[in-house]
């Protein structure tokens, strides 16, 4: 980060040359400086983070403040951890003890929530179900065994402070040594910032459906998407017409967008230019952490291949790539090495086209590249609703479509006994008529597997994109037993009344969904919406069905379910206590898109409700 | 869940039971969600295996049996909600306050404004829509609807309450309260529709629909064309209405949302008596026919 005292004087440069006059230049010199020598802190900026390493034995310390700090050039009030946001890269060690004192310095409760971490349940920071929360003026102390390697986050699990800035990145150095070989290492933390007060924000979304969305069909812009899908305008105009008599909008895609939204790579706006230093030749490892609240990024260098060697913070086996698309809350490990002395654009474009970040990698602080142009934002589907060519909406499919669909039928589960199959499991499900109430707007004929597929928007421009296909365990994790129960979770929602839930059912409605301690239990997840989720479940990591080879599927701790998709995690459930379960898009979230699990010792005696 | 057992039973029934080629063989072996366990539902098809699982992290000072104990109780009662997705929350929009003038009729202000104060199942709901003359005679309708509304479909509110209607000119102010019944919501297409049914203090039954829809010509400027028919089902003298449809309004506004919840706007509207109250307006000396150009703003908070 040698170059954030750079960017700071560039910007300030930039500023005073606006002013015109050497006059005016040598006044703002002196203002600043006198304001300095008055004791009066300049403001400080964005993305100005420190490393620390949790694992030495005094620990550390995290001081949580709200104070106006400079994001993208502009003042904004945000939780600060030590001063900036993001939050320290905090490095732990495998196998030590992590000491980490929280200081909240705010005026309103707070939590820190390491996310992806295996800690018991009561350091697992998320208030109401694993502590009480950090209320204002206290210090909480966070210790425990670190158990795991590999990049991670940190965050706030109170109402919406992550979108204020209360997240950072963790480190978890391997006890043995690092199957990943690079030379030099970089945080990218990606996330989006708005200025406004985001509880403001949640009341537009709760009573003005698509109130950020300016990307929308219109009369003007229909012969732009003539132009896109070589469609006649009678065909253009019978699609709109389609959409619009199921209430929906083929553009929904991002709930907030780049209206309001600073998009930040280690907390610098694009213009910023955060620049990662790394000689041709250099193995450099990059760490991306999608700290984001709502934002799903596409990330690429052009003209640099990727090897993506770890996923959530789990090695995999190296796989080369041109893009990925991170889901909010993923991380991904790639190595780069520039083969020449030039510099490269780091773009991590949002997925629903409407803005960008974007750093560099460059043998040098200063230096750029090309910017890609933005690409036309896409246009959901009615694949993304489940439908196969000539399957007819309201009533069922026609014959034809039975037959083409005969190779994918597999028994009911009914008809199972003993443990679950690991392989050649239902590719699709149709969805019943029952359609979970009235805070769920079912759109999907039926759920089907997505795992080839690289999400929405991409895989069309001959660029490699990764598929959770791809990602394939570097080493299998010790629990491989066949799932002995299952259930299917949906992922509901109305996006009209912007009500979130799974089920049918917000977060206050539910009981909580039990583990029975020792299981080893399939979710089949069932997404009835046409919004990508990006689900994290607390405590366990997931088993992503992935492929037929089960020993080589991937363990995640935050799996995206695309539109009508149907995904399957298996779990071991052997961390007892509470945990929680949750869209990680945050205004999902705090709309209802949540429930605790509680890891028991038997399914006797009634649910448990979640709410106190 | 015996219910979602007997739907089950019920739909699987259905499908075996219905002739002809959509519900055939085929689609019986493709699995369906009807048939499969939801998570308090589900149940262990094989025993849980005695192989050891990794150790398992407990928090300090507890034991495993304690920690499995604490994890089947509610939460304690000192801890905070986890998140809120039941808050009370309040809106206020108004799709009307405008100038509105026409060549035989008097300069007008009018209103049109819905606001409520709820959670996302239930709200109360308030709608008021009016005009008063700004020149000339004195004069003005208002009508203010406070309802129990509840959501009953992803779409639809179904709602209930009364009405305060009144109407004045410089001799007469004249009011009267009635029962309503409605149903608001979005139907296909994206029109939002509203029908509501009225039984005032005299036993006179009205209905009023309305609708209207957004077509966007660009991403800040739109077109929304409006209608409101009114029926009654019985003459209804002092009130000047005629058995059958009474009204008929049709309106075009152009709005340009500045923000999506603030957009001037301008407008054209014909409004129209129907049938025999048409007539009675004609006895009375009145146009039965009222051309108006708006200018106004639409907001929300």
């Amino acid at each position: 980060m040698s170059t954030q005292r750079f960017d700071g004087m560039s910007g300030l440069t930039r500023r005073q040359l606006l002013g015109g006059t050497a006059a005016a230049l040598l006044s703002s010199y002196t203002f600043v400086n006198r304001a300095a020598m008055a004791g009066r802190s300049p403001l400080g900026r964005a993305g100005q983070f420190s490393t620390l390493n949790a694992t030495r034995p005094e620990g550390i310390d995290l001081v949580l403040e709200r104070r106006p700090l400079l994001v993208g050039g502009k003042a904004g009030s945000a939780i600060t951890l030590n001063g900036s946001f993001p939050g320290p890269v905090i490095r732990m060690t495998e196998g030590q003890d992590a000491l980490i004192r929280v200081h909240n310095r705010m005026d309103e409760s707070t939590s820190i929530h390491w996310h992806g971490l295996i800690v018991p349940t009561d350091m697992d920071g998320v208030p109401g179900i694993s502590f009480k929360g950090i209320a204002p003026g206290e210090t909480f102390t966070y210790g425990f065994r670190v158990r795991q390697n590999g990049t991670y986050w940190y965050h706030s699990h109170t109402g919406l402070q992550e979108q204020l800035g209360h997240y950072g990145q963790l480190i978890l150095e391997p006890a043995e040594p690092d199957p990943v070989a690079y030379d030099v290492e970089y945080p990218i933390v990606l996330s989006d910032w708005m200025f406004e007060n985001p509880h403001a924000a949640l009341h537009k979304l709760k009573t003005i459906e698509g109130y950020f969305n300016f990307q929308r069909p219109t009369v003007a812009n229909v012969d732009e998407q003539m132009e896109a899908t070589g469609d006649s305008l009678g065909e253009v105009l019978k699609k709109r017409w389609k959409w619009r008599s199921m209430r929906m909008d083929p553009t929904d895609i991002a709930d907030i967008t780049g209206v309001i939204y600073t998009y930040l790579m280690n907390g610098h706006a694009a213009y910023e230019n955060w620049t990662a230093v790394a000689r041709p030749g250099q193995k450099v490892r990059l760490r991306i952490a999608n700290t984001s609240t709502m934002t799903y990024y596409d990330f690429r260098i052009p003209g640099l291949p990727m090897t993506v060697v770890q996923a959530d913070g789990q090695n995999i086996k190296p796989v080369e790539t041109d893009e990925l698309r991170i889901a909010v809350a993923e991380t991904y490990d790639v190595v780069v090495t520039l083969p020449e002395n030039r510099a490269y654009t780091l773009f991590a474009e949002t997925m629903d086209r409407s803005g960008y970040t974007r750093g560099t990698i460059a043998p040098r602080a200063g230096m750029s590249a090309e910017v890609p142009p933005p690409r036309r934002r896409p246009m959901l589907t009615m694949k993304d609703m489940g439908m196969t060519p000539g399957m007819k909406m309201n009533g069922g499919g026609k014959m034809d479509d039975m037959k083409a669909m005969k190779h994918e039928t597999m028994p009911m589960v009914s008809e199972q006994a003993g443990p679950l199959p690991t392989s050649n499991l239902p590719k699709r499900i149709m969805h019943g008529p029952d359609h979970h109430g009235p805070g769920s707007i079912v759109m999907t004929m039926s759920a089907f597997r997505r795992l080839d597929e690289p999400g929405l928007g991409l895989g069309h421009d001959g660029r490699r994109v990764l598929t959770y296909s791809q990602l394939r365990c570097l080493k299998t994790p010790p629990d491989r037993r066949p799932p002995t129960r299952q259930f299917d979770l949906h992922l509901t929602g109305n996006m009209n009344k912007f009500i979130w839930g799974f089920d049918g059912k917000k977060f206050s409605e539910s009981d909580m969904i039990r583990f029975v301690y020792g299981e080893r239990l399939r979710i089949n997840m069932i997404n009835d919406t046409m919004m990508a989720h990006p689900i994290h479940l607390h405590g366990m990591l997931m088993d992503l069905y992935a492929g037929e080879d089960y020993a080589a599927n991937p363990r995640k701790h935050t799996v995206n379910v695309q539109p009508a998709e149907l995904l399957t995690v298996d779990i071991t459930a052997n961390a007892p206590g509470k945990w929680a379960f949750h869209c990680h898009l945050l205004f999902h979230m705090e709309a209802g898109m949540f429930r605790t699990v509680a890891v028991v010792r038997s399914l006797e005696g009634g649910p448990i409700h979640a709410a106190s | 869940m015996p219910l979602r057992r007997v739907i089950a039973i019920l739909s699987g029934a259905m499908w075996m039971m219905a002739p002809g080629p959509l519900f055939g063989q085929e689609k019986m072996a493709m699995p369906n969600t009807t048939t499969r366990p939801i998570h308090n539902e589900s149940e262990t098809i094989a025993p849980i295996a005695t192989q050891p699982v990794p150790p398992p992290s407990l928090p300090s000072g507890l034991t495993l049996e304690q920690t499995l104990d604490r994890a089947a109780s509610p939460p304690p009662k000192d801890f905070p909600p986890t998140i809120r997705d039941d808050k009370l929350r309040a809106a206020l929009l108004v799709q009307q306050l405008e100038y509105g003038f026409g060549q035989n009729t008097d300069d007008q202000v009018g209103w049109r404004a819905m606001g409520w104060i709820g959670f996302d199942y239930d709200k109360l709901w308030l709608r008021t829509e009016g005009s008063a003359s700004v020149e000339g005679p004195k004069q003005g309708t208002s009508e203010t609807d406070l309802l129990y509304s509840r959501l009953i479909t992803p779409f639809w509110y179904a709602q209930a309450g009364i009405q305060y209607a009144s109407d004045w000119d410089s001799e007469d102010y004249n009011d009267r309260w009635s029962g309503v019944l409605a149903v608001q919501g979005l139907a296909p297409g994206m029109f939002d529709v509203e029908t509501s049914l009225y039984i005032s203090e005299d036993a006179d039954v009205t209905l009023r629909f309305e609708a209207d829809f957004d077509l966007r010509l660009t991403q800040r400027l739109v077109l929304q064309p409006r209608t409101e028919f009114r029926f009654a089902a019985q003459d209804v003298p002092e009130r000047s209405l005629g058995a059958g449809m009474t009204n008929a309004d049709v309106e075009l506004r152009l709005r340009y949302e500045i923000k999506r919840d603030f957009a001037p706007y301008i407008g054209i509207g014909y409004h129209r008596l129907v049938g025999e109250t048409s007539g009675l307006a004609r006895a009375a000396g009145d146009d039965p026919e009222e051309l108006l150009f708006f200018v106004g703003v639409r907001f929300a908070f």
